[in-house]
């Protein structure tokens, strides 16, 4: 088992860029850091890294995931169970799920029409039915989803494990964004550092232009770039050496360095020429639909982001036109789009995973910041149900084809082991290596940590 | 393992850093063990000469360490820290060359005098306090709605720094200063004070919450934490669901100050405040008495025909608020008949309800009179160039539908429900609705989803202005359209509103011919109009009905306890009830919280400056003095600077001085291998620290260098150049400059979720709570940003062209013109060497001349990407 991090260690992550870049390069040899993410663990991990599909906006579980017979027989009847407020109170009869369900694999998980490829990887899925979170409104729930808070300036997950674990590769951040393009409500706030270092805050890369601000040099030309980053270093150099050491600038130079790195491999990252024609078609990249071509390149490069040590990714969704997966009116079509959009991409993905041995050590997570209600808003849409609603994990550790928990006979409240957006957090940090109760950063006069003062970890959701 | 956390409790406990589980609270125990909440002590001995007292404390540590302090800083090292301190930009060519002439201490002093002088200190300083109250000018969220005129705020701020305003007065301000007596105001007679209160409105707010209630208590927590931690150092907040773990804050102290929050209320409040009893505005009312008078003249004359329905006598009209009937379970929340109904918010409405029975229609072409029968609260006689507020008291609704009585056009009524003022779909869009007829008609409000919810109306004589109002991008010119009259607002579970008097059901019509002598009359008025000052307005603090609120059991508003009366904290007001005659009681507030005997807000003060000064206060948490706070390294120090703030009339500019006249502030920041090993990292303080330049002060030293900085203070934000951010909701509409005009950092906009990149990746805080010390990180972003934004690159080719302008075609000049410009020196051999043999292979490969612009643009930007560009010594 490896060692608790100490308190004095911690002070110095505190002041840490990527984990360590603010420290002098000679403590940092001195310090032994082994460089493999271990210092902030405590228990040996199941996963190195998570991909988290984040589905903006809420996705209609009883249409894709959660299949309700009784749902589906009283479609179109006055809702049988008391009703909480919506946000639009425009509460409508009952609406059944608006494609056929079947059972899939030898785990015989219920999975829509809807969502052909991913349906022959069900035996990879560990499918949540029972989750619950505390806003009905999407920016406090975006918020809470990301945070574990439903307000403002808190750490990201991914902020979070980059805190914890930094980065197995110096030369890229250890919290990548890929934008489909949609930010979702709250903005890139989602994806802050908080309190925690700047460094720890998500890299957001484009999907189109330049992948990240400022990555391209103003000067095309390679060689005039070198020489003028040869004369910084060397002013900085003979700046040190006559004014003596400080650790401070010492670190900048050497992100200075980082700097320049990720200005050369960045673009080369995001450059998918080198993949095979199978992998473009697993992925769906010459797909006729252009989200489908965005989404797909969006997890092609998730994986080659986790190959590279990168700790935890995030895609957010591209534009179908729909909204996002909030569908208030108009589900049918809405779904139709988006589910085109996700579907072969995030099956490639974890064929993709599996084939190159990453599925084991990639934590997977697919889900948005709440689901939908099993009534009509009007009688085309649904509203937001943030009561129960459905999440799956893949890989890194969890146990493959099962689902845990249960809503109750409509799909609208989770009525069987409720699993909250803390002890998702708790227990995703746990498959990480990481006690989320440990797991702490002193601000404001309390200890904070990623899972506030709640959560516990998911046993049966573990392999 | 369980073991380490146990022996860790075990631990904090001994140290009394945990209460023992089941102890009960004992605020008197906690504040008598505790540092912060002691008298400021006397240092003893009384340091002789008050000028050397900092190095004095300072030094004793510092000896009995076996250190010495260092040497004085270089005067370019010194200036350049100076100039980044106090006005947060490079020292300018004339002040450069006049202290590297003569770095004599009595030099030195005249440079400190002149930046405390000069009106870039405020632009400085103001950031800093900005930081404190998370200052935004939109609220974020799904929408990121804007704040309008937040910006006015912070143009209060700058003034207020520049002007040294006494540090209690300028707290009072933010507490009370839309309720002080005599409140302050600038040359321009502008009321100053009021605008300090638009601080409260910077919390970031949702639209559209399902639980209204739950979401005022989350606003109200975040001004209570904002104001806990900027003014006094606390955390207040920390005592929102259970009494604070380790301070001596009661959760009933913290119930007892949101009453002062809840019992407050949004306005946009003129910043010209005029006497409603005053010379123009009797002008004005009385000229439309004369418009009246001669309309009368031109009636009994017998035009025009339309005025033959008017079959009641006029002292009918005026002696009624002019409601009909009412059936049974109807009730009146407010008429004209009952001032005291009302709270009568700006002067726009005036002293008095209006009775006319004629009301001009200012916003009609050509110029109309109404008939409006009745008294009315009404800003049409002479609220012009101004927003008209008038609100009810706090009323529980009991009744599906709200009937209001009004005319008016370009004006609006808003139904407030829980404290809630984000009134907008899709919930609560039918709170909010537009006044556009100019004659007396009834609007009717379905409450019926939030029945027994409290409420109050607010009736505004304009259509802008709403908190997260999307129509108002913040520009300068005040929209001066509306006009409003309001007779009564009565409660119904009718959906149709009472019958009106019909003795006073008089038809509309417009007038649109001019008989003999109104037209001169009306011209009276017109004039009369245009010489009522010209307000604008900013978000500030009104009171409302004063009210308390009970304790949330486990912070939970679905389980109240017991009501706590308004008082400030326990810890330093003692037990006793506040008397509050009347309203929310913030004036009472401010005065408690000012009282000689609080130390903490001249303590946390103080230790600002110290941390922006030093990088690092002499209690390192500067927003947290409390127990898990970091004790102060030096607390006689950290006294005696605040005892010496206090008798100096508060004045920032004094203490600011003080420190940075001391020897501590001058000294060199290299260390010596002695102080390297006994103290790495520089507590006892025996050098200076090399500190980062913050963001703006990167991003403005860029634009100086690039002789693109302008000097114009104030005005609108600049917005942000859009190709730079992600788009996402809420997007602004308008895209700005790259090199946001010339302007300096704090005159950019700040938007929640559209920051200003370049600001951002170098620290600028996302506002949501108080920040007093920025993060300092060290990441590529920032690289990458000095490397290839484009605001560099063109700031690096003005000042190349700059520099073949001014300079003499000389190379060895111009190197040093430009060494002297960023770092106050000229170039040593080595780098002198470095830079040559750079141009000399950057001209042959472009294929140009050495004195070209492309090599030396590369040049420089070299020389802002080295560390003693970003770093100051």
């Amino acid at each position: 088992m490896n060692p608790t991090p100490s308190p004095s260690r911690r002070d110095l992550l505190r002041t840490a860029a990527n984990g360590f870049a603010m420290l002098p390069l000679r403590s940092l040899l001195a310090a032994g850091d082994p460089g493999d993410g271990s210092r902030g663990r405590h228990h040996p991990p199941r996963a190195r890294s998570v991909i988290f599909l984040y589905m903006d906006g809420g996705p209609a579980c009883q249409d894709l995931f959660d299949y309700k017979e009784r749902l589906a027989a009283e479609d179109g009847k006055p809702f049988a169970l008391p009703m909480e407020p919506t946000q639009f109170q425009n509460n409508g009869n009952t609406l059944g799920p608006r494609r056929p369900f079947r059972r899939h694999g030898d785990s015989g998980q219920w999975i829509s029409d809807w969502l052909p490829h991913l349906a022959r990887q069900a035996d990879r899925l560990c499918v949540v039915r029972s989750m619950v979170a505390d806003f009905s409104e999407h920016t406090n729930a975006n918020y809470f989803l990301h945070t574990g808070h439903g307000l403002q300036g808190r750490p990201s997950m991914g902020a979070w494990v980059g805190y914890g674990l930094g980065s197995d590769n110096r030369d890229l951040p250890s919290f990548v964004v890929l934008n489909g393009g949609l930010i979702p409500p709250g903005g890139v706030d989602c994806f802050h550092s908080g309190f925690l270092p700047a460094a720890t805050q998500g890299s957001i890369f484009r999907m189109r232009g330049d992948p990240l601000a400022n990555i391209s040099p103003q000067q095309a030309d390679a060689p005039r770039q070198r020489r003028k980053v040869d004369l910084v270093r060397r002013l900085d150099g003979e700046g040190l050496a006559h004014d003596g050491a400080c650790d401070a600038l010492e670190a900048a130079i050497r992100n200075h360095e980082l700097a320049f790195a990720m200005q050369r491999d960045v673009p080369e990252l995001c450059d998918l020429a080198g993949e095979s024609p199978a992998t473009r078609t697993l992925y769906g990249l010459d797909d006729e639909y252009e989200p489908t071509r965005t989404y797909g390149r969006q997890c092609l490069l998730a994986r080659r982001l986790v190959e590279r040590g990168v700790r935890f990714v995030e895609l957010t969704c591209p534009d179908t036109g729909h909204d996002r997966w909030d569908q208030h009116s108009k589900l049918d079509r809405g779904l139709t789009d988006n589910c085109r959009m996700i579907d072969q991409p995030i099956a490639g993905l974890l064929i993709d995973l599996q084939a190159r041995g990453l599925l084991d050590e990639t934590l997977v997570v697919f889900g948005g910041e709440f689901g939908r209600t099993p009534f009509a808003q009007g009688t085309t849409g649904r509203d937001h149900n943030p009561f129960g609603f459905t999440m799956w994990l893949a890989g890194g550790g969890t146990r493959a084809g099962t689902a845990y928990g249960a809503t109750d006979d409509y799909g609208y409240k989770a009525a069987e082991n409720p699993v909250s957006t803390h002890d998702l957090h708790a227990t995703m940090l746990h498959l990480l290596g990481i006690d989320h109760e440990r797991q702490t950063f002193r601000y404001g006069g309390r200890d904070l940590r990623l899972t506030d003062v709640y959560g516990k970890v998911v046993a049966p959701l573990l392999a | 393992m369980s073991a380490p956390s146990r022996a860790l409790a075990t631990l904090l406990a001994g140290a009394g850093l945990l209460p023992a589980q089941g102890k009960p609270f004992d605020l008197a125990a906690r504040k008598a063990a505790h540092w912060a909440w002691q008298p400021l002590a006397a240092a003893s001995p009384a340091p002789a000469d008050p000028d050397r007292a900092i190095d004095a404390l300072l030094g004793e540590r510092i000896a009995a360490a076996g250190l010495a302090p260092a040497p004085e800083a270089p005067p370019g090292v010194l200036l350049r820290r100076l100039w980044i301190d106090l006005v947060g930009l490079p020292p300018s060519a004339e002040s450069a060359a006049r202290f590297l002439a003569d770095p004599s201490p009595a030099a030195y002093d005249r440079e400190v005098d002149a930046l405390l002088a000069s009106p870039q200190f405020g632009e400085r300083w103001a950031r800093h306090w900005l930081d404190l109250v998370r200052y935004a000018e939109t609220l974020g969220h799904e929408y990121d709605f804007p704040i309008p005129n937040a910006w006015r705020y912070r143009d209060y701020v700058i003034r207020a720094f520049n002007a040294d305003v006494p540090y209690d007065q300028f707290v009072r301000e933010h507490l009370a200063g839309d309720l002080l007596p005599e409140p302050r105001r600038n040359a321009a007679g502008d009321d100053e004070s009021v605008q300090a209160t638009a601080a409260w409105w910077f919390a970031e707010q949702t639209h559209s919450p399902v639980d209204p209630v739950q979401h005022s208590a989350d606003r109200i927590d975040n001004q209570l934490d904002v104001l806990g931690k900027a003014l006094l150092g606390l955390t207040i907040a920390c005592a929102r669901c259970h009494d604070h773990k380790f301070d001596a804050i009661a959760q009933a102290d913290y119930y007892a100050m949101y009453g002062f929050a809840k019992s407050s209320r949004y306005v946009q409040a003129p910043i010209h405040a005029q006497d409603v009893h005053g010379a123009p505005f009797d002008r004005a009312l009385a000229a439309q008495r004369a418009v009246a008078a001669a309309w009368a003249e031109a009636g009994a004359r017998g035009t025009p025909q339309w005025l033959a329905p008017r079959t009641t006598p006029p002292e009918r009209w005026s002696g009624s608020g002019g409601v009909g009937p009412l059936r049974a379970g109807d009730r009146v929340i407010a008429s004209t008949d009952d001032p005291a109904a009302w709270i009568v918010t700006n002067d726009g409405f005036g002293a008095e309800p209006w009775r006319g029975p004629w009301c001009p229609d200012p916003t009609a072409e050509p110029a109309a009179l109404h008939l409006l029968p009745g008294a009315f609260w009404n800003t049409g006689p002479a609220g012009r160039h101004r927003e008209g507020n008038l609100q009810t008291q706090t009323f529980r609704l009991d009744q599906r539908y709200l009937h209001v009585r009004a005319a008016g056009r370009n004006s609006r009524v808003v139904v407030v429900v829980d404290g809630f003022q984000v009134v907008r779909d899709p919930i609560y869009g039918g709170l909010h609705q537009r006044v556009d007829r100019p004659y007396a008609h009834w609007l009717t409000f379905d409450v019926g989803q939030w029945r027994d919810h409290p409420a109050y109306v607010q009736c505004i004589d304009q259509v802008a202005g709403d908190l997260a109002d999307p129509d108002h991008e913040g520009d300068s010119s005040y929209p001066d359209d509306g006009w409003l009259a309001v007779q009564a607002i009565v409660a119904s579970d009718e959906r149709g509103p009472p019958p009106a008097d019909p003795g006073l059901a008089l038809p509309y019509r417009p007038w649109t011919a001019t008989p003999g002598g109104v037209r001169e009359a009306l011209q009276g008025l017109a004039a009369a109009q245009d010489a009522l000052p010209v307000s604008p307005t900013l978000p500030a603090l009104c009171d409302g009905t004063g009210a308390d609120e009970h304790l949330f059991v486990r912070g939970n508003h679905k389980t109240p306890g017991q009501l706590q009366p308004r008082k400030f904290l326990t810890a330093l007001a003692g037990a006793e009830p506040m008397a509050i005659p009347r309203g929310s009681g913030r004036l009472q507030l401010a005065d408690a919280l000012l009282a000689p005997d609080n130390p903490l807000p001249a303590r946390t003060l103080v230790n600002r400056v110290w941390h922006y000064l030093f990088g690092r206060g002499l209690s390192r948490t500067v927003d947290n003095l409390g127990v898990l706070g970091d004790a102060p390294a030096n607390p006689e120090l950290l006294d005696w600077l605040a005892r010496d703030f206090a008798a100096h009339g508060w004045s920032i500019k004094h203490t600011i001085r003080r420190v940075v006249r001391s020897h501590a502030y001058r000294q060199d920041s290299r260390a010596s291998a002695r102080g390297t090993e006994v103290d790495p990292d520089n507590l006892l303080l025996a050098r200076q620290n090399v500190r980062r330049l913050d963001a703006e002060a990167v991003r403005d030293s860029l634009l100086a260098l690039g002789g693109r900085l302008e000097d114009a203070l104030y005005g609108p934000s600049e917005p942000i150049a859009l190709a730079a951010v992600e788009h996402a909701r809420g997007e602004p509409e308008r895209s700005g400059p790259v090199d946001g005009d010339g302007r300096r950092s704090i005159y950019l906009a700040i938007r929640r979720n559209f920051m200003p990149p370049m600001l951002q990746a170098f620290d600028l805080p996302t506002p949501f709570a108080t920040i007093g010390a920025r993060s300092v990180s060290n990441v590529p972003a920032q690289a990458l940003t000095l490397l290839n934004d484009p605001l560099v690159h063109a700031m690096c080719a003005r000042w190349a062209e700059r520099l073949a302008g001014a300079a003499a075609a000389d190379q060895d000049q111009r190197l040093d013109a430009a060494y002297r410009a960023a770092f106050l020196r000229t170039p040593r051999a080595d780098e002198r060497a470095s830079c040559a043999e750079f141009l000399r292979s950057t001209a042959t490969d472009l294929g140009v001349g050495i004195d070209d612009a492309g090599p030396w643009t590369d040049l420089l930007h070299c020389l802002v990407n080295t560390k003693e560009f970003t770093y100051c010594r």
